[in-house]
């Protein structure tokens, strides 16, 4: 059965297919289209081929080892060339040596490299140690003695020499690092003229016993590539030197496990055979460090997590939560985040478009921006499609970092369903889309961007109320349907919070659609009663200085000497005081309402300015 | 009318719970000055405000009641719907009460009607 890429709803699954999509596209350059088609076509070579590669490939770049780009283009030609079809460990044992081993070459031997004596080949009881025990030991073990004595000449008779070459005065031991630094440097010529010939010669015939373990090793490894066996008595020798803080109970990046059952255990972890590998079938801190462990998980009294119920949905779930940390991508100032919805195609798409973004905000130092360049992408993603349940189920999840045993600074901001609702709207949308001027905001510039203070669950009175302070000082314009799009929004949110006490209302399951055309009808009831109150004066200046008074009121939250200074200033204008609708208006919003009457004030005075 | 948003002032009188119904109080004030003159009335709503301005319930029950204490049948609705829920109220509930009736009492202006 091909594997159907989709979000299961977990999110540590989730963020886990994230990561798998996004590790496809960066080793490959395939999209989730093109990933999507390669697994329906021949899912077996997509998991059991490309992927372990591409896993690998993706460890040793983050590392900044050198890595050959080329070495992925062969891959995929062979790969789309070979025969292997429904040979899955076949398979996988050809992409393991051909191409993960070849991967790791320069690693592999480096780490090789890096033993400078023979003794700390040896334990306790003077035996080989696994990891240097194999067929050729004595060979590689004689040429490691045979540097050993130079490495032991400089040291004894002239460390003073080679501090002056490196330059550090308080050098104590020759280590690999200095050696390194040796044998990288040219002493043909004249540039270190006090250091004597002896020392010359000793540290040329170092670079000569160097290069011979190197070519040795070299060798040794590409003999398992092209041969693509390794004697089970080697296996610890040609182990792939790789770890993980994140995933140390993958007996992969267990120190103890040679090649052999590091491949072994890779496959078996592809294939989610729990019978070889009883860590598997838990669904715990093992797995993900943000999951508690098995005796934390208060909740489950009678039975534990079991990975099989994950496996009936997801066939290949463990290259899922191993490409966890991929999902996640760090940001400099701010540590990792991820953008979460239930839907792969959104969140994918988000996400991508926020990594365009890393740089700018490698720059800032505002450390709320990645949320506000999040919110963004949203809206352009809800302008390009329609996905009305991915956005009621979104959220953030940041972190600073974690490590075996500790998560440090886990944040999760979710998006009220009530606000994604009211977003989903056009009309709505397009109106609180909008930077209205505003003191002390947040954003750079004194603009304060309506939609992203919605989404935060912020009320939009406030800022609207500093807006219009700004229009009554100076002689700026305000942007009427934002503002009046603001108010309501605030007003009708507040009245359904203080109605609705329980969560699951029938609104909930409706999807507020009875509230969005609430909020639409009201605008349109308010937008001609509300101005009607322009008919108190002819005069512009009197208007205004009704708007100021009244405003001055709303500052202080006083509803009384509100409706005072409106009903002194209406009572000598008796058309309008005897207008039935506007009566009506005033009693029903404003006087028999007490929770949502400022929102309906502040309207009265941006009607009044607005003439 | 959005009736869970307000303050509303409740009193039981003999275990049976009074309500105070703005929208029933309007009615009844507007029949009860329709008749009046615009002067008048214009002159009664500025003295209305004052009171409430100075937060003075007993001052505002008193031009109220000093207004209405006419042998006219008009006013006996209004009598009526005072008699039920004349008390001493809390600040809230008495602001929402004494706009209702001054509002009710503009609504009778004879300008134009837009209804």
């Amino acid at each position: 059965m091909p594997e159907n890429l989709e979000f299961s709803g977990n999110w540590y699954v989730d963020i886990g297919i994230l990561g798998f999509v996004k590790l496809m596209k960066e080793v490959y350059c395939w999209d989730l289209e093109k990933l999507k088609e390669m697994i329906s076509r021949d899912h077996e070579k997509v998991y059991y081929g490309y992927f372990p590669f591409a896993y690998f490939y993706k460890w040793c770049s983050d590392r900044n080892e050198n890595v050959d780009k080329e070495i992925v283009s062969s891959l995929v030609k062979n790969l789309e060339e070979s025969g292997l079809q429904n040979k899955t460990e076949e398979l996988f044992n050809y992409v393991w040596f051909k191409y993960i081993c070849k991967l790791f070459t320069n690693l592999w031997v480096e780490n090789k490299l890096k033993i400078l004596h023979k003794k700390d080949a040896y334990d306790k009881k003077d035996k080989v140690k696994k990891q240097f025990n194999y067929t050729n030991s004595q060979k590689y073990l004689q040429l490691i003695c045979e540097r050993e004595k130079f490495i032991y000449e400089l040291q004894k008779n002239h460390l003073e020499d080679i501090k002056k070459i490196l330059e550090n005065e308080k050098l104590k031991m020759v280590g690999y690092d200095e050696i390194k630094y040796l044998l990288n440097i040219d002493l043909d010529n004249n540039s270190y003229p006090t250091i004597p010939n002896k020392v010359k010669e000793l540290i040329a015939k170092l670079k000569e016993t160097h290069s011979d373990i190197e070519n040795f090793l070299k060798e040794e490894w590409k003999k398992i590539i092209q041969t693509e066996k390794i004697d089970e008595k080697d296996s610890h020798f040609y182990r792939l030197p790789i770890d993980s803080a994140f995933y140390k109970n993958f007996l992969f990046f267990n120190n103890f496990a040679g090649n052999l059952e590091q491949k072994q255990s890779f496959y078996y972890m592809l294939s989610s055979n729990f019978d070889k590998e009883e860590i598997l079938d838990r669904i715990d801190k093992t797995i993900n460090k943000f999951l508690p462990s098995e005796s934390e998980f208060i909740n489950i009294s009678y039975t534990k997590l079991s990975t099989t119920i994950f496996k009936n949905q997801y066939e290949y779930i463990f290259v899922y939560l191993i490409c966890f940390t991929y999902g996640i991508e760090n940001y400099k100032n701010l540590g990792y985040v991820v953008f979460y919805s239930n839907d792969l195609a959104f969140t994918y798409s988000v996400n991508k478009k926020l990594k365009l973004y890393k740089e700018k905000i490698k720059v800032s130092t505002h450390t709320n921006k990645i949320f506000k360049v999040t919110w963004q992408q949203i809206i352009d993603f809800l302008v390009e499609y329609k996905s009305t349940w991915s956005l009621e189920n979104m959220y953030i999840i940041s972190y600073q970092s974690l490590d075996n045993q500790f998560q440090k600074g886990v944040r999760y901001i979710g998006i009220h369903k009530l606000q994604a609702s009211l977003l989903l709207d056009d009309k709505i949308r397009e109106a609180l889309n909008t930077r209205i001027k505003c003191k002390n905001a947040s954003d750079e510039g004194d603009r304060c961007w309506l939609l992203e203070e919605f989404i935060q669950g912020k009320p939009l009175y406030p800022i609207i109320l500093n807006h219009i302070n700004l229009t009554l000082t100076s002689d700026e314009n305000f942007n009427w349907t934002s503002c009046l799009y603001g108010l309501l929004v605030d007003a009708y949110i507040a009245n359904f919070r203080g109605k609705n006490k329980t969560i699951f209302s029938d609104n909930f399951f409706d999807n507020y659609k009875a509230l969005v055309k609430e909020i639409k009808e009201e605008v349109r009831i308010t937008t001609f009663f509300s101005s009607l109150i322009s008919n108190i004066s002819d005069e512009i200046d009197t208007r205004k200085r009704v708007a100021r008074e009244l405003y001055t009121a709303l500052c202080g939250k006083d509803k009384k000497m509100f409706l005072n200074i409106l009903l002194k200033n209406l009572n000598e204008n008796t058309k309008l005081s005897s207008n039935i609708n506007f009566q009506k208006w005033i009693l029903e919003k404003i006087i028999a309402n007490d929770t949502s009457f400022e929102m309906h004030c502040l309207i009265l005075v941006m009607s009044l300015l607005r003439g | 009318m959005n009736e869970e948003n307000a303050y509303y002032w409740q009193k039981v009188v003999n275990d049976k719970k009074i309500n105070l119904d703005l929208k029933k109080l309007k009615e009844a004030v507007f029949n009860g000055f329709k008749g009046e003159s615009d002067n008048y009335k214009q002159r009664l709503v500025y003295n209305l405000l004052e009171t409430i301005r100075n937060n003075d319930q007993k001052e505002f029950f008193y031009v109220l009641l000093k207004s209405i204490n006419k042998p006219n049948k008009d006013y006996m609705n209004l009598l009526e719907q005072l008699n039920n829920n004349y008390d001493v109220m809390p600040e809230e509930a008495f602001i929402n009460f004494a706009y209702t009736i001054i509002i009710g009492i503009m609504a009778t202006y004879g300008g134009e009607k837009n209804e």
